[in-house]
């Protein structure tokens, strides 16, 4: 909740590729395993967290990636007001998730950057430094995916054809933003 | 290198993964009651066999849940994988 400066400064772009740090995006983690978790974030976010996995739902103020059987990251898909440290979703969950006891709630605003990347070689600069296959994740809209590019956690969101969200933490942001930008050069 | 099909995430390749090494180790009941070997037994030794051997295994860079795998330890062919908890395949 502390909302730092971005760590990313640039906006870079590529033949192919452009790249971007969003900020300020709301992200939480939830974590819960029962039924009454399930619908109560249903009620709350009005929004079903997607129970099958390497997927993701969107409502029209949210998006919940699944990330395990028991771990989601819900995202603002608007940027939010820079100078609020508070966010009403949050407050909303740790209400009626925490505060009942049904799971976790917790803010990794702060704690992931958000690096939005557009063009239609995405998944060749992808191909350069991360052993998944994306062969099934990039024909489906809304596929997600947590996996290792160069050597860095990364979080993938197939937003849309030939847009994609990365989530990595923020230390690991600009080594990651600067080999990005090396490897899309050499494309 | 290979590829291990988590059991929650699908097919993944193996550097996603950390070994955690045998499975199905059961913890004594009655610590107090063994001798100092069975307990050094119980703690620190593991089979290390060349054929099947049954595994725990994380998907450290995914799910970051653990599972059991068996595994051929000489070709590395994974013969089966199963969440925790569940039993192992007999055959």
């Amino acid at each position: 909740m502390l909302n730092y400066s971005n760590v990313i400064t640039k906006e870079n772009s590529y033949s192919g590729i452009q790249m971007k740090e969003i900020r300020p995006v709301m992200k939480l983690i939830i974590r819960g395993k029962k039924r009454e978790f399930l619908s109560a974030i249903g009620k709350s976010l009005n929004l079903l967290l997607p129970t099958e996995a390497n997927t993701s739902s969107s409502s029209e103020k949210l998006t919940a990636l699944w990330l395990s059987p028991d771990e989601w990251l819900v995202y603002s898909n608007e940027i939010s007001n820079p100078d609020n440290n508070n966010y009403e979703t949050e407050n909303l969950l740790n209400k009626n998730i925490s505060k009942v006891n049904l799971g976790a709630v917790t803010d990794v605003t702060d704690q992931f950057v958000l690096i939005n990347i557009k063009g239609d070689k995405i998944f060749d600069l992808f191909e350069t430094g991360s052993p998944f296959n994306f062969n099934d994740f990039r024909r489906k809209k809304g596929s997600t995916t947590q996996t290792i590019l160069a050597k860095i956690d990364v979080i993938i969101h197939n937003q849309n054809q030939n847009e994609v969200n990365l989530f990595v933490r923020r230390s690991f942001s600009q080594h990651l933003f600067s080999w990005m930008s090396d490897s899309a050069s050499r494309l | 290198m290979f590829v291990i099909n988590c059991p929650y995430c699908g097919e993944r390749e193996q550097s996603e993964f950390k070994a955690g090494g045998e499975a199905h180790i059961v913890r004594p009941k009655q610590p107090t009651e063994l001798s100092d070997d069975q307990w050094a037994e119980y703690l620190f030794m593991r089979k290390n066999i060349k054929g099947v051997q049954f595994e725990r295994w994380v998907h450290t860079h995914g799910c970051r849940k653990w599972f059991n795998m068996v595994r051929d330890t000489s070709n590395d062919e994974i013969k089966a994988v199963y969440k925790m908890g569940e039993k192992p395949p007999t055959k």
